[in-house]
């Protein structure tokens, strides 16, 4: 009778409503607050930064599609560029303002995304994986050729978004997106939906006896993706002010599959994690070893490789299984977050 | 007796014309020989020279999707090790043909170099396989055509780097294999190596024909294609036919890099175009089916060249994947159909 409900106080509430645990929210402070502090606040490093939290955001939005359904969108950074490339156009043709192109390169990518997920999701995820790649080429190959439009490989010159020539306003508000992003797809795999995309991945044939239909579900996760990496493509449009067919290549879209498998597929957060330590990993060895050039992309598909042999469910996985459950009750919430200490 | 027999052969015959391959191969035979007529007989030699070179890379592609269930990604990197391999065995022998003209190594040298690439293929392959698909295999089967689609990603990924971090960025290429006068064809001059390399590729995919369907071990592979698990039972030794199949299929795809290497230099991403080729091809003639995949590339080589004489070149990734997509709409298991379930069923 005198069952107590634990009381939760509304700062836990809030996080809880956020999907981010005690952890997240500081190491998101941190990265806030990282362009003010001394080795980075210096131009190369806050583009370097930028250029993680580009990658760990697609991170998330790929993994969306990648761990959930476990379907390879292969084509994923030309239907970036592809927000990028409308985005640019109608900022430039147009004189519509970049934020609405911004979005505008979104609706653009999920009509994509639903065109490429109503011909190949019916059938098996290879199909989707392939057809989405061959779309990213022929996109490319447009991108190149319609010279008319896009200028072709000699770059179109896009107005940057601010009007400053300091990169944090930039890096503030992809952090932003950023957020935005991981917590629309934690949304979603809250709901309903997101366990029907949990079923439809590990066992479709299971869950399409159980009442669930596949098609449904996997089309609109597939449109959710697309439309958020056509958001990401804008902002990129926006934030180089060139944009060059080079940035729908098969080669970017592995990069981005590299480090959302590594991070952990499924779990949203591992890729954008592990995007910013292996980011400047990276860039660090190329810089430093420049006389060797492909050094770094070699030890990535090594990692990729190893990862994927010996532990494919990544850093979110070893993370959950070696620091995810200390003794300590202070460590626990900071890891866990109010839910599962009470 | 022998009227009935005709009669039967006829009937198969017609009602093999009416099914969508017959339509397909005829359409192709009838629009290469239109485009013959339109613009001159290179389009024709063009097409038959392409298209046997992508046959061989696209039948070990459809060889290792029918038969270890991998959607190869790194395939385009065995063709660039062919090239490799092709590019540091013939330049001290074309050196040595330089100051011996008259030596038997002006007509085996290419020869002997092609075979060397086709061992180093396969040695490529087995290697592959036992380091990274075994490993794979014995931890996991669940979902394992996309993540050994992944893997084959990252091995993409290592083999490009390599060549560039160990051999260099820069195009290593060769002018030419044999010398002398080009052949002339239908008014069209055909170089000796494009006619030698036709020829090649004609008889290695003979060659390969012969094996599958006679052999003991070609029928064995089939059977691991078909059924898995029926060929264990009946005994057919799995771990010696996936490892066979792998630098089988490798090889393919080495000897079209090496007998291609005067037309695309060995550089770390020249197994790119090919790839895209072959999985084209692939998806066209229908998930892991070889002998489909030989007619496909004729097909996807028309499509290509046709595309760069009528519209122009860089338009033939579009115009390649529009066609897919129609494919993929209409018919998913391709022109010529798949007997391989397990890419679909896994």
């Amino acid at each position: 009778m005198d069952k107590t409900i634990p009381t939760v106080n509304p700062f836990d509430k809030l996080l809880n409503l956020m999907c981010f645990t005690p952890l997240g929210l500081l190491s998101l402070l941190v990265l806030v607050v990282l362009p003010m502090v001394p080795p980075f606040n210096q131009e190369y490093l806050i583009r370097w930064l930028i250029s993680a939290a580009f990658i760990a955001s697609l991170a998330i939005a790929f993994d969306f599609t990648a761990g959930l359904i476990n379907i390879v969108n292969f084509g994923y950074c030309a239907i970036m560029g592809l927000g990028g490339y409308t985005s640019a156009i109608l900022a430039e043709r147009f004189g519509l303002t970049p934020w609405l192109g911004i979005l505008a390169g979104g609706v653009v990518a999920a009509l994509l995304g639903l065109a490429i997920g109503m011909i190949t999701l019916r059938l098996r995820g290879i199909f989707a994986a392939c057809l989405a790649w061959f779309f990213g080429l022929a996109l490319m190959g447009l991108a190149t050729k319609m010279v008319w439009l896009t200028r072709g490989p000699m770059g179109m010159r896009v107005d940057r978004l601010f009007e400053t020539q300091s990169n944090v306003p930039y890096y503030y508000l992809l952090l932003i997106i950023m957020v935005a992003i991981y917590i629309i797809c934690k949304w979603v795999t809250r709901t309903r939906m997101g366990v029907a995309f949990k079923a439809i991945g590990q066992n479709m044939e299971a869950a399409r006896t159980s009442g669930i239909n596949p098609v449904f579900y996997r089309v609109s996760n597939f449109v959710l993706s697309c439309a958020l990496g056509g958001v990401l493509g804008g902002f990129y449009a926006h934030y180089y002010g060139i944009l060059t067919p080079d940035m729908m290549h098969t080669s970017k879209t592995v990069e981005v599959l590299a480090v959302a498998y590594i991070g952990g597929r499924g779990s949203l957060w591992g890729g954008a994690a592990i995007a910013f330590p292996f980011i400047f990993a990276m860039e660090l060895i190329r810089s430093s070893l420049s006389n060797l050039p492909g050094l770094n992309l070699l030890l990535y598909g090594l990692l990729l490789i190893l990862v994927m042999i010996y532990y494919p469910g990544g850093f979110a996985e070893f993370f959950d299984t070696y620091f995810r459950k200390p003794k300590n009750k202070m460590m626990n919430y900071l890891l866990n977050g109010e839910r599962a200490a009470t | 007796m022998v009227e009935q027999v005709e009669k039967r052969i006829w009937e198969r015959l017609f009602k093999w014309c009416k099914s969508l391959a017959g339509i397909a191969v005829i359409a192709t035979v009838v629009i290469a020989l239109l485009a013959t007529f339109d613009r001159g007989g290179y389009v024709l030699v063009n097409t038959v020279v392409t298209g046997g070179m992508t046959a061989l890379v696209a039948m070990g592609l459809a060889l290792t999707l029918g038969v270890l269930n991998i959607p190869m990604f790194a395939h385009g990197e065995y063709f660039m090790i062919g090239t490799l391999v092709a590019y540091y065995v013939f330049t001290p022998i074309s050196n040595y043909i330089n100051t011996h003209p008259e030596s038997i190594l002006v007509f085996w040298g290419p020869l002997i170099t092609i075979v060397a690439a086709m061992i180093v293929g396969a040695l490529a392959g087995v290697v592959s396989e036992v380091l990274v698909f075994s490993p794979l295999r014995k931890r996991s089967r669940e979902n394992w055509v996309m993540n050994s689609f992944l893997l084959t990603v990252g091995l993409s990924v290592v083999m490009i780097n390599a060549h560039q971090v160990f051999f260099g960025a820069d195009f290593k290429g060769i002018t030419r294999y044999w010398a002398g006068m080009p052949i002339t064809v239908m008014d069209v001059f055909i170089s000796r190596d494009r006619a030698i390399a036709f020829v090649l590729a004609a008889v290695v995919v003979a060659t390969f024909w012969f094996f599958m369907t006679y052999t003991r071990t070609g029928r064995a592979i089939r059977a691991v294609s078909q059924d898995e698990t029926g060929a264990l039972m009946v005994g057919i030794g799995l771990k010696g036919i996936l490892l066979l199949t792998m630098s089988l299929s490798c090889a393919l795809a080495a000897i079209a890099g090496a007998g291609l290497l005067f037309m695309y230099p060995s550089y770390p991403s020249v197994g790119l175009e090919p790839l895209y080729m072959a999985w084209f091809v692939v998806i066209l003639a229908g998930l892991g089916n070889v002998l489909g995949a030989v007619m496909g590339a004729f097909m996807v080589a028309l499509l290509k060249v046709l595309t760069i004489e009528y519209i122009g070149s860089g338009w033939d990734f579009v115009v390649p994947s529009a066609l897919i997509i129609v494919i993929l709409i209409f018919k998913p298991s391709g022109i010529f159909g798949s007997e391989v379930r397990g890419v679909l069923d896994k």
